[in-house]
């Protein structure tokens, strides 16, 4: 579903990326660790090229996002993402804020965008909240409805980056549990997290990423129970 | 000392005159302002260094040097090679709407780029285009933040479409001095004008606090 190869990336004379290989299958789970300033971020921003790159090509559901022929909005369509700050557009109400791009970028009709927002809005507990302003909702709520926002384009591919990093601990579950239930229902995702817990219980395969490089990945339980390299157990050690 | 009203009455039809040209050099300032400095602005937040330089010339110049230079200029230089007969109530609103417009763009550049990263992005993450993303997300939020800088502007446009005096434009305040030549009188004409500039910036400014009621809380 998603190939990345030989990855690069720099931002003026800073390399961040130097030289990622990825394979994504669909309906995987992958969770990305590291410490901060690996460029865990820039690498899930280029996969929907919020982040243009420098070299290596991506391949996402067999369209080459550096092809001249590619519209990277049309790819875009296809792969949603969820914000550490949830980015919820303050000027509009939740459902607004759901139904705006499915109605502007897939031209759906008002009653069928609304349907699938209030849907999904059952989904992630906050039917009651469809009027409200972002302004008035707790962060466990926003990240809940920017979820809700980027599922209802149906996209086939959903990027989290740290989507839990900046709520309250008491709210970190409620975020958690939706992802949970989106990964149960086979969703592909990409998630940047700090949260151990669940990257071992959801994740189909954990990535650790330092100075750029892919340093280690494998399955949860042999990337945190046995590490094979010093960085990534030092990380661990730290984290865990 | 005696305040003749006799004065402003004989000359009133002379003052509504000039009030209605005052209002009219004004709205083609601030319309025209508005369109070609939303255009500027854009061109100066352009990613290519050499796209930019024109617009940001334009604004400095139209920033950095005299409103009455500028008038000058496009009265007895520009216009004469665009008319046989310059009309100077035209020229004063074509300066009027060049120099806005410089200042406009500025307002429109600072408050574009004073919304937050993360609305540009989360918009194109969803798969609108840059112009959805302009129109829907960041010019609704944008435009809230540009309306006190906009009232400010456009009430300093009313008061200096005045300097249309020195090409005698007959707009109020060509009026108020040609009365204050004829009566050698300074208080009632001059009164006159500054009360009709008065009631124009206040209720622009109670137009701005509308608006900004209006769209903050909805
Ligand atoms: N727009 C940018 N311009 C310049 N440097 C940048 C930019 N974005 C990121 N960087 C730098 O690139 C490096 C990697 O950043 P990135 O955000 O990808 O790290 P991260 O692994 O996500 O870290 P964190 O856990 O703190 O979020 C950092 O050194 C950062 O300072
Ligand atoms: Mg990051």
């Amino acid at each position: 579903m998603i190939d990345v190869r030989q990855l690069k990336k720099s931002f003026g004379s800073l390399e961040v990326l130097k030289g990622i290989n990825a394979h994504i299958r669909e309906g995987e789970v992958v969770v990305v660790i590291g410490p901060s300033g690996s460029g865990k971020s820039t690498f899930l921003r280029c996969l929907n090229l919020l982040e243009d790159f420098d070299e290596g090509e991506i391949i996402i559901d067999g369209i080459n996002l550096k092809a001249k022929d590619t519209n990277l909005n049309k790819v875009r369509e296809e792969v949603g993402m969820v914000f550490q700050r949830f980015n919820l557009f303050p000027h509009m109400t939740v459902l607004n804020n759901i139904t705006l791009a499915p109605m502007k970028v897939r031209k759906w009709p008002r009653e069928k965008a609304e349907a699938k927002a209030m849907e999904l809005l059952a989904k992630v507990g906050l039917q009651d909240k469809a009027h409200a302003y972002p302004d008035s909702l707790s962060g466990g709520q926003a990240q809940r409805v920017a979820i809700a926002r980027a599922l209802a384009m149906e996209p086939k591919i959903m990027l989290f980056d740290e989507p839990t990093s900046a709520l309250d601990p008491e709210m970190v579950g409620e975020v958690l549990s939706v992802m949970k239930q989106l990964a149960n229902e086979g969703m592909t995702m990409v998630v940047v997290t700090h949260e151990m817990g669940f990257a071992r219980e959801v994740g189909d395969r954990v990535l650790f990423m330092d100075g750029g490089c892919i340093v280690e990945e494998g399955k949860p339980e042999d990337l945190f129970d046995r590490p094979q390299h010093e960085r990534t157990k030092a990380f661990l050690s730290k984290v865990l | 000392m005696d305040f003749r009203f006799d004065i402003i009455v004989e000359y009133a039809p002379y003052f509504f005159q000039g009030l209605l040209a005052t209002i009219g050099v004004s709205l083609v300032g601030i319309i025209f302002g508005l369109i070609l400095g939303l255009f500027i602005g854009l061109g100066k937040m352009a990613s290519h260094p050499i796209v930019r330089w024109p617009f940001v010339w334009y604004i400095n110049f139209f920033r950095g040097t005299p409103l009455v230079v500028q008038i000058l200029l496009v009265h007895f230089g520009v216009m004469p090679l665009l008319f046989a007969q310059p009309n100077a109530i035209v020229s004063l609103a074509v300066a009027l709407s060049l120099n806005s417009a410089a200042y406009v763009a500025e307002i429109f550049r600072a408050g574009i780029q004073s919304i937050d990263k993360g609305q540009m992005e989360a918009a194109r993450s969803l798969g609108m285009t840059h112009a959805q993303a302009m129109r829907y997300i960041i010019l609704p939020q944008a435009l809230k933040r540009m309306i006190p800088p906009f009232a400010n502007e456009f009430i300093v446009l009313i008061k200096d479409s005045s300097l249309g005096m020195v090409i005698a434009a007959p707009e109020i305040m060509y009026w108020g001095k040609a009365a204050a030549g004829e009566y050698y009188r300074v208080w009632e004409p001059y009164l006159t004008v500054a009360f009709v500039y008065l009631v124009l910036t206040l209720s622009l400014s109670k137009l701005s606090h509308y608006l900004e009621r209006k769209y903050s809380t909805s």
